[in-house]
């Protein structure tokens, strides 16, 4: 069908044209297509209306039809517009109703995430609105109610917003299962005229995006991709003198100062900063170097109260504030007008996400979007330099699509058993069907069932398990109300540390810190929220009390974000820029700044060219260090370091503690570790590297720790939810006590089995490595012995991620620590 | 503190004997405290049920983990035949289950020998329960030589003896040069009372730092060792 000749795509092009506007070749392409009954992706730059592309495709279709409104309740429900982000829902949804009253469509438009309220919920409930907007959470929650198989009869498209954002993560397979599910209930229903959309910002591995999105290849697929390209200028703020800035650290406040013009000279800017803990201290810093700055400007991260958070998001909109320090929570999509500058502080580690940053300033198209990069130590300043010449080049990194996540997959067929219940046969070949379940073996998947129906036992005589249970109808299902409850509160894959609500004595709710933080903390003790200094004053039923605090200073949280790694594409950069500033073949003003550190870096030891793999031995009076630099990322340099350690060890018994950062690691061992040029080749081979990371992880803590979220997710552990849920003392345990007796007593529990596969993936990166080390193998290696530390290896001495790696018996080594230790006394 | 040690030979039976307060007392790598002068086995906080408790409660914990820990039982009673068992508290997590069950038809292959329970926290069951499993019941402590067996030791009032203690699971962390960390289940014996590590493998472990004078026993996975 010709859309052009369509009276909705007549109508829309009307609406467009009085307003001033006129679609891009790519929004048409995008309308035509669903229109002809394609599913796909939508690949844009920022600020080119990715949104009209597909909701305008629905709107067109919807004022075709005659009969323009289904007035069951039940049936209503058009179209599901899944997104990442809380923050993103609620612009959308205003943009939607605003433009469906102009074109007369008589269309709710409702939101449905963490932040909606019990009534409103309940409203929904009683009657869906046309267009939902909802997050991958939200979506699993919805499936978890009794009665919503029935919701989706006359759905016509799922729109994954930012898909790239999910894609790598375990809420991309939240939003697999639930269009499987989706497309099941419509099977059934007869009715399969679902498509599905995502949008996504481009990728390495756009094109596995849409398989994952619509696995089917034999379904009507199509990537609409926009020829527009999107003006970004980026600057690097430098320090007057290279000597102000730290050799490590991740604050980088020494060159606040030098943001204050840039703050005055734009309309509106945004700071990101890597974490919520730093970006607090930002706020206070500015506050306290420019006092005139009180009241105009604001800080927005996730611990921050909805409330809170929605009135700075207006405040953005209306452009009251003349700055706002942002975490990731401002990563995405919003579109603040006012916006016209960006700042970034700290590495971020990715050019994707650098990119993603800059977009959030100068939206509208056409305009130049402004990125300023702010180091926080001195070799950060050729990441600048690298950042900067990937995105001219468009060297932007994949994302990797989850598979075989059996936590995810546990939660999930619970989310079903307390909804509606499900027939195990029909979900097997739903999620069969999926990217990320396309290679379950039928034994893992009756494992699977096991674990929630027997509790992975079914030989024990004494079986007191009880969860999901076969119903008179023939289907699973979780009849106690209470694990239904307890299990709505653990939907989800972000696992965080426990969190509880902050509030004043006097009413009136700032944001959420974790509960380890609290602990800490004595009557009187002062901490940093929200940008105000608060004493604390008691927890009582959950909730931390304080009052404003009449100090100036005071401990901020830390909260465990996860640190991020450097990536693959940036690393590779990074080594060419390592290449350039000593022989000053280079055009990077940041270079030049940086140049006397490296001109220190030679004299003490070496600058690594990027043939070269460079390796330090220090002996000092902790012990032997060397340190090595392959620029690959704090991930891979965690196992090339544990692969390292584990192949010296085979030369003669020694135990080595581990430290890395994202340009290099160390070892760190009490007596003299063997080293020269055809040892180094020999311990980088890439000859049986499987079967030697197998052994030299294994006596490792890595799978212990990817435990802990497995254990959250598939729902061993009870977080407890702010205010919400008080654990039973008597069903309280830890990960790691789980893992310990899955290893004892289970070892064939698929989920232990995911813990090592998750290290070997994604930790391990094997392919990464691999790779690596053929580079290494084709390097130079050059060894030096530098008399301290060097400017490479300061700050991975400073971070402390350690772990600890030993080929020593136990006995023996126990024996050894504890010889020393009584030494020191 | 009168405490002195014995090495060597004792360390391929994977236990330590020490001497306290005048008594010897064998430290057993399998989380349990033998007196030979009393032909007595002591052990704590054995928390029986908490796996099936967990499970009824609809999380997936290995129903083998109880059997296995009376399985372990059975082999000290091998091992030492003592007279009495004595368990310092929490033998039982939560209520009556399938769990408890096992334990009672475990229970009726050591007729012979007495069973003794100072009461925990968690030991909540109806006095009938326990009789019919014939566990003899003592509370606050039990008292024994030199020794007031007590399930939290600040609670003792024996300002004359010594309390042997469990409760807390704990557990102590080696520290070596070079940053490295391990973390085993250990025994500790202070100046003003002892604390027994808990006997069940589904426990946690709480840390303790020990004091000047303070001894500990490290339980690593094939030996006791003195810290």
């Amino acid at each position: 069908m010709d859309q052009t000749k369509t009276k909705g795509y007549k109508k829309i092009k009307q609406w467009l044209k009085a307003n001033g506007r006129k679609p891009f070749k790519f929004q048409e392409d995008a309308w035509q297509n669903y229109l002809n009954g394609y599913s796909g992706l939508v690949n844009a730059p920022t600020g080119f209306g990715k949104t009209f592309s597909l909701f305008l495709a629905v709107t067109i279709e919807a004022l075709n039809a005659s009969e323009i409104n289904n007035k069951k309740a039940k049936d209503r429900l058009q179209l599901i517009w899944i997104t990442p982000l809380r923050s993103l829902a609620k612009d959308l949804a205003r943009a939607m109703r605003e433009t469906l009253t102009e074109l007369e469509l008589d269309w709710h438009v409702g939101v449905r995430n963490g932040d909606t309220s019990q009534a409103e919920k309940v409203q929904q409930k009683k009657s869906m609105p046309e267009i939902l907007l909802i997050t991958p959470e939200s979506l699993h929650l919805l499936l978890a109610q009794k009665g919503s198989s029935t919701l989706f009869k006359n759905l016509k498209c799922i729109v994954a917003d930012e898909w790239h954002e999910l894609l790598g993560s375990k809420r991309g397979v939240l939003v697999e299962l639930a269009i499987s599910r989706i497309k099941g209930l419509q099977k059934v229903e007869k009715k399969q005229f679902l498509r599905v959309w995502g949008i996504s910002a481009t990728i390495g591995n756009i094109e596995e995006a849409l398989d994952v999105l619509e696995p089917n290849l034999d379904a009507k697929r199509i990537i609409v991709k926009a020829d527009l390209e999107k003006k970004i200028l980026i600057k690097s703020v430098l320090p007057d003198d290279i000597d102000t800035l730290p050799w490590a650290g991740h604050l980088g406040l020494k060159l606040a100062y030098k943001l204050l013009p840039i703050i005055e000279k734009s309309k509106t800017t945004l700071i990101f900063i890597n974490t919520r803990g730093q970006s607090e201290m930002w706020y206070q810093h500015l506050l306290n170097i420019e006092p005139e700055l009180a009241g105009r400007i604001a800080i927005h991260h996730g611990s921050i109260d909805f409330e809170l958070r929605n009135w700075i998001e207006d405040a953005l909109h209306t452009g009251q504030l003349k700055a706002v320090i942002a975490t990731s929570s401002l990563d995405l999509g919003v579109d603040f007008k006012p916006v016209d500058t960006v700042v970034q502080v700290g590495s971020p580690k990715g050019v994707a996400r650098f990119l993603q940053r800059a977009g959030r300033s100068g939206h509208s198209p056409h305009e130049v979007s402004k990125i300023y990069f702010l180091p926080t130590h001195a070799l950060e300043l050729v990441e600048a330099a690298a950042i900067k010449e990937a995105a001219k080049t468009n060297n932007i990194e994949s994302r990797e699509p989850f598979i075989m996540v059996f936590d995810t997959l546990v939660q999930y067929l619970v989310t079903l058993a307390i909804g509606d219940g499900f027939d195990d046969k029909i979900i097997y070949e739903e999620i069969k069907n999926t990217n990320a379940f396309k290679l379950i073996l039928p034994e893992e998947w009756t494992w699977v069932m096991q674990f929630i129906t027997s509790g992975g036992d079914s030989l024990s005589a004494y079986n007191e398990f009880k969860k999901v249970t076969k119903d008179e109808d023939g289907l699973w299902k979780v009849k106690s109300r209470q694990l239904a409850m307890r299990h709505r509160l653990h939907i989800g894959t972000i696992v965080s540390d426990a969190m509880l609500k902050v509030k004043f004595l006097s009413g009136g709710y700032i944001g959420m810190v974790e509960e380890y933080f609290v602990t800490r903390l004595k009557a009187g003790d002062n901490f940093r929220l929200a940008g105000r200094v608060l004493e604390f004053i008691h927890v009582k039923d959950m909730t931390v009390i304080v009052r404003v605090s009449k100090q100036h200073n005071a401990i901020s949280p830390s909260w465990n974000g996860g640190r991020l790694p450097l990536s693959s594409n940036l690393g590779a950069v990074l080594r060419k820029k390592y290449n350039e500033a000593l022989d000053k073949t280079h055009q990077d003003e940041e270079l030049d700044c940086v140049y006397p550190l490296f001109l220190l870096q030679e004299k003490r030891s070496h600058v690594p060219r990027n043939d070269e793999l460079l390796i330090e031995l220090i002996n000092n009076k902790e012990g032997f260090h060397l340190f090595a630099y392959p620029f690959e990322g704090r991930l891979v340099h965690e196992v090339l370091a544990a692969l390292v350690a584990y192949r010296l060890s085979k030369l003669l018994p020694i135990s080595f503690s581990i430290a890395m950062n994202d340009y290099g690691f160390e070892l760190l061992s009490e007596i003299e570790i063997p080293m020269d040029e055809s040892i180094a080749y020999e311990v980088f081979s890439p000859k049986n590297l499987t079967k030697d990371i197998t052994l030299s992880i294994n006596s490792t803590e890595m799978a212990r720790r990817k435990f802990r979220d497995i254990a959250c997710i598939s729902g061993l552990v009870f977080q407890g939810y702010p205010g919400k849920y008080v654990a039973n003392k008597h069903l309280q345990s830890s990960a790691g006590l789980f893992f310990n007796v899955f290893s004892d007593y289970d070892k064939h529990n698929l989920l232990l089995r995911q813990a090592y596969d998750e290290v070997f993936y994604q930790q391990l990166e094997e392919p990464r490595l691999a790779a690596a080390l053929e580079r290494i193998q084709n390097s130079i290696v050059v060894i030096t012995n530098p008399k301290s530390f060097t400017p490479l290896s300061f700050p991975i001495k400073v971070d402390s991620l350690r772990e600890n790696m030993s080929s020593e018996e136990l006995e023996q080594r126990i024996a050894r620590m504890k010889a020393e230790s009584e030494k020191i006394k | 503190m009168n405490l002195h040690f014995l090495y060597g030979k004792f360390n391929i039976f994977k236990l330590m004997t020490i001497t306290c307060h005048g008594d010897e007392l064998i430290l057993d790598k399998e989380r349990a405290l033998y007196l030979p002068q009393h032909q007595l086995l002591a052990i704590s906080d054995l928390h029986l049920g908490k796996s099936a408790h967990f499970r009824s409660a609809g999380v997936q914990v290995p129903a083998t983990i109880a059997q296995n820990d009376l399985q372990r039982l059975s082999l000290l009673i091998e091992k030492y035949k003592p007279k009495t068992l004595l368990i310092n508290g929490d033998m039982f997590h939560h209520g009556l289950n399938t769990d408890i069950d096992e334990f009672s038809e475990w229970r009726n292959q050591y007729l012979q020998l007495q069973f003794l329970l100072v009461k925990g926290n968690h030991d909540r069951l109806a006095n009938a329960d326990y009789a019919s499993m014939q566990i003899d019941i003592h509370e606050p402590s039990y008292c024994l030589g030199p020794f007031c067996f007590i399930h939290d030791a600040p609670k003792c009032t024996e300002e004359e003896l010594y309390p042997i203690s469990g409760h807390i699971h704990p557990g102590v962390t080696i520290v070596g040069k070079a940053k490295q960390r391990l973390k085993f289940p250990c025994f500790y014996f202070g100046k003003e009372y002892a604390v027994l590590p808990a006997f069940s493998t589904f426990t946690g472990l709480y840390n303790i730092y020990p004091k000047t004078n303070d001894q500990i026993f490290a339980i690593t996975p094939n030996n006791v060792i003195k810290v």
